[in-house]
């Protein structure tokens, strides 16, 4: 049984997705981000910097989000090419590429403040913003052949992180200049357009409420 | 037979040491930065990204240096906990928390003109970053004092082989700030650091790349026989 310490719509929201789609028994167990509950000791036992998500395993506390979907899919076969197979090459280094380049990107934009402070965070979300848009047309192009592990006509491990983080940057307003939608990333768009209609997506949309469009036209 | 495209004392050095030490055939083929070969097109077609390191196997070519390490790994189930193996979960999550934490937090010191937004916000931006740096240091070295099969000075492992190359750089660059760690701080680092730079492995890779005795405990930059380090 897996403990997922969750904040709704905040980076736990991948693996609940990840955790829904392989059927697997889990419990979501919020987090009292109000009550200073990141700040615990219990809970920086799980996390030690106190971030979201952490999840408890039969393997002891995970934390990082990338981690703990390779975890988990290498655990239960069927969103992601498993350890020795041929494709493993081609998803990892995608996969690599949305860890650590396009989800800090997303964090400059959207709390530039961290990065430097706030006399420099307009400065900063506009340099993360225009360096966001050639990393996910690099991804875009990588997904238009369509392949498995990132592919417009199956659930994929890839495919729900890249969903969640577009949801995030179309929460943008059209003023800002992170102002991205899914739409523009014609290969991607297709791949978080059917995971939309999938019934993990809406298990998790209506626990978290995250409406119905919660890719494509988030609110 | 493996090609790493590398450029001396960068990133693919994380690689090399890898493959050096679990003793693989490859071939390195030089991008030279001082004519900004990473950004032509024939290396575009290798890595649409231009980012360093790139490895071409005879099935595929790898990019991120988190991916190629963790692909070597399980290609080869040496230096890592293999899919399955006692320590895979806590291997991932300090492997994924070097590339995203301790990794991403280095980028952002070693090149401030690019992150900052503005030369008068460098100042700052440089303490929240060697702040956090020495945060992210604090939870590897109580890691490494726990000593896993994964990150310990007894044996050489992948996780020991990224966190050192960070430290070493970390040190180094940018220039105006070099030795501003001070190591001694961190002592199972350290312990590791050592270990890890004496292995003929090290010794190799330093040799070809120009690096000097110390590479992880006292690094000098590097004075490579090819190529050009930025």
């Amino acid at each position: 049984m897996y403990i997922l310490r969750f904040s709704p719509d905040s980076a736990s929201l991948i693996v609940r997705l990840v955790l829904e789609e392989l059927g697997l028994p889990y419990e979501a167990r919020p987090i009292n981000r109000d009550a200073g509950e990141l700040s615990s000791p219990q809970y920086r036992a799980l996390h030690p910097l106190g971030k979201i998500p952490a999840m408890e395993t039969p393997h002891g506390p995970m934390f990082e989000s990338a981690a703990i979907l390779l975890y988990l899919s290498d655990r239960h076969p069927g969103l992601a090419p498993a350890p020795d197979a041929l494709d493993r090459a081609a998803f990892l280094k995608w996969f690599f590429f949305t860890s650590t380049n396009i989800h800090p990107t997303l964090m400059e934009i959207y709390y530039p403040e961290r990065v430097a402070g706030e006399a420099a965070a307009e400065a900063v979300a506009v340099h993360a913003a225009a360096r966001m848009k050639v990393l996910l047309a690099a991804l875009d192009t990588a997904a238009e052949p369509n392949p498995a592990w990132l592919s417009a006509y199956k659930p994929s491990l890839l495919g729900y992180y890249v969903a969640v983080l577009m949801r995030w940057l179309g929460q943008n307003k059209p003023s800002s200049v992170a102002y991205i939608r899914s739409t523009d990333y014609p290969a991607l768009h297709k791949v978080v357009a059917m995971l939309e209609a999938r019934a993990a997506t809406r298990t998790v949309a209506e626990a978290e409420g995250l409406g119905a469009q919660p890719f494509t036209d988030p609110i | 037979m493996y090609i790493l495209h590398y450029a001396p004392d960068n990133a693919s050095q994380i690689i090399r040491l890898m493959l050096e030490e679990m003793g693989l055939p490859y071939r390195t083929a030089l991008l030279d930065r001082s004519t900004r070969a990473q950004d032509s097109a024939q290396y575009r077609a290798v890595n649409p990204t231009g980012l360093i390191p790139a490895l071409q196997t005879p099935d595929a070519t790898l990019f991120e240096t988190g991916a190629i390490l963790l692909w070597l790994c399980d290609s080869h189930v040496s230096m890592a906990p293999a899919p399955g193996a006692p320590g895979r979960a806590d291997f991932l999550k300090w492997l994924f928390f070097t590339a995203n934490t301790l990794h991403a937090d280095s980028r952002l010191l070693f090149y401030p003109e690019q992150y900052a937004g503005s030369p008068e916000a460098i100042p700052a931006f440089r303490s929240a970053c060697e702040a956090r740096i020495h945060r992210d240091l604090g939870l590897l070295e109580a890691l490494a004092a726990s000593a896993p099969d994964y990150l310990n000075a007894q044996s050489p492992s992948a996780l020991g082989y990224y966190i050192c190359c960070l430290i070493r750089w970390i040190n180094l660059y940018p220039t105006d700030r070099t030795g501003w760690l001070h190591l001694a701080n961190f002592p199972a680092l350290y312990a590791l650091a050592l270990a890890l730079q004496e292995r003929p492995a090290a010794l190799r890779v330093s040799t070809a790349e120009g690096l000097g005795s110390t590479i992880f405990t006292a690094p000098h930059y590097a004075d490579p026989p090819e190529g050009s380090v930025i």
